[in-house]
């Protein structure tokens, strides 16, 4: 009847409700896009290096020679730790199994790599058991005390023997962040010793 | 009619001018408050995350023991020479001794600044032999530390690790590169000053602190995302 009496105000209620449902759209589609837009924060310091990591030449825990650069094309999560360890290294190596359980399929592209700290009682086959026990896809390296230090010092990572228990014979203090390499193998990530799951699935996902 | 026609005509021109106007108005406006803003805001720089720093134990003028995890979270300003090192040497200490002066003008958000001299002559340089030129430089062992790699480990920290090259000659002397590296919290590499240029070393380190104070003091929020755009679009000074 109106549209008849006034035949343009139809037409204005149209435009206007089109209007209104224009906005809402956008409003939801900014909603929902905004925090896919925001970049992602990282959980520990992002690297800039323009030169590949170093290639740490070892003996992996089946016995073979091993280096990095042999992962090239997945992401290596490196840690140096010791499978006499008490507290530290089963905590963090627990922790990247269940980072890695959670991301299902993705996880298929990424390498955890411990690098002992201890190569003398740490021999391939005792590392092999170690890291077994955690995640049979998990890779140890040893070598001899020397390239095992050298390696160590250029990752970053310190490491002493210090006094410990008449079981475990000593305790060897050690550097326990974990460094990430991309694909390409250059160092991307460094974290915080003792990350948690959370932290750690949310920063390799956005790697992966 | 005619008087229409006439209006139209006349008009026409005028609402051109009247449009081009304020076209160039608006961007003639929005370019003065781009420069401004620029000049106001000034884009975020922040200094590159170069590479790990080495982990190492060194033992410090005191005789203890000083490793890499001791240092962070602290920002450090590493150099490299040996205490006999005769005239003339390129010692690097008076650059430390100028930073160090010079330390009220950053604010580096709480973090503490620390300063360690590297001996890359364990042999020679004992705990006593650092102490004595910490004392002649004015070092105090906490904020600024002597220290020394055994010397097994030497070559692997120093050589390997800081990139330092230097080489021991058949007099007992040292060749080697007056070289500098600035060191975050996390251990990672920030600056490397390895030789002279028309800015003095100690201007460019300034500089590069007051810029890495801005990112630590920054490092929270919403504000840390600026600045890790700002690695990501590589806004290096």
């Amino acid at each position: 009847m109106n549209s008849v009496l006034h035949p343009d105000r139809g037409g204005v209620i149209t435009r206007r409700r089109t209007g209104v449902v224009v906005i809402i759209t956008a409003i939801l589609a900014a909603g929902l896009l905004l925090p896919r837009l925001r970049p992602h924060t990282f959980n520990g310091s992002v690297m800039q290096s323009n030169t590949p990591a170093p290639s740490a030449e070892l003996t992996s825990d089946a016995g073979r020679p091993l280096s990095l650069t042999d992962f090239r094309g997945k992401i290596v999560v490196v840690y140096f730790g010791y499978t006499f360890c008490p507290d530290l290294c089963p905590t963090t190596l627990a922790t990247l199994d269940r980072a890695l359980e959670r991301m299902g399929e993705e996880a298929d592209q990424i390498q955890v790599v411990m690098i002992t700290v201890d190569p003398s009682r740490d021999t391939p086959e005792a590392l092999a058991r170690y890291l077994d026990s955690f995640n049979p896809g998990f890779v140890g390296m040893t070598g001899t005390p020397e390239d095992v230090a050298e390696v160590a010092t250029v990752y970053g990572v310190y490491f002493e023997a210090d006094e410990g228990t008449s079981e475990s014979g000593y305790l060897v203090n050690h550097t326990a962040s974990l460094v990430v390499i991309d694909q390409q193998g250059y160092l991307k990530l460094v974290l915080p010793p003792l990350i948690g799951v959370d932290e750690l699935v949310s920063d390799l996902e956005y790697l992966v | 009619m005619i008087d229409d026609t006439i209006r139209d005509v006349t008009e026409r021109p005028g609402t051109h001018r009247r449009r081009w106007t304020t076209i160039v108005s608006v961007i003639g406006v929005l370019l003065i408050a781009g420069s401004l803003g620029f000049k106001i805001f000034e884009p975020v720089q922040v200094l590159p995350r170069i590479r790990l720093a080495p982990g190492f134990i060194m033992t410090d003028q005191h005789g203890d023991q000083i490793t890499s995890e001791d240092l962070k979270g602290s920002v450090v300003l590493y150099t490299f020479t040996y205490t006999n090192c005769g005239d003339p040497c390129l010692a690097p200490e008076p650059t430390v001794a100028e930073v160090r002066d010079r330390m009220g003008e950053v604010d580096l958000g709480g973090v503490d600044m620390r300063f360690v001299t590297v001996s890359f002559d364990p042999t020679r340089d004992t705990p006593g032999a650092l102490a004595g030129r910490a004392d002649e430089m004015g070092a105090d062992g906490d904020e600024w530390i002597y220290a020394t790699p055994s010397y097994q480990q030497a070559k692997t920290v120093i050589g390997a690790g800081f990139r330092e090259w230097y080489e021991p000659a058949a007099d007992d002397t040292f060749s080697f590169d007056p070289t500098l590296v600035l060191v975050d919290g996390w251990g990672v590499v920030r600056g490397e000053y390895r030789y002279q240029t028309l800015t003095s070393d100690v201007d460019r380190i300034v500089h590069h602190l007051d810029i890495l104070g801005e990112e630590i003091r920054n490092s929270h929020g919403a504000a840390s995302l600026a600045y890790e755009a700002a690695h990501l679009f590589l806004c290096y000074p």
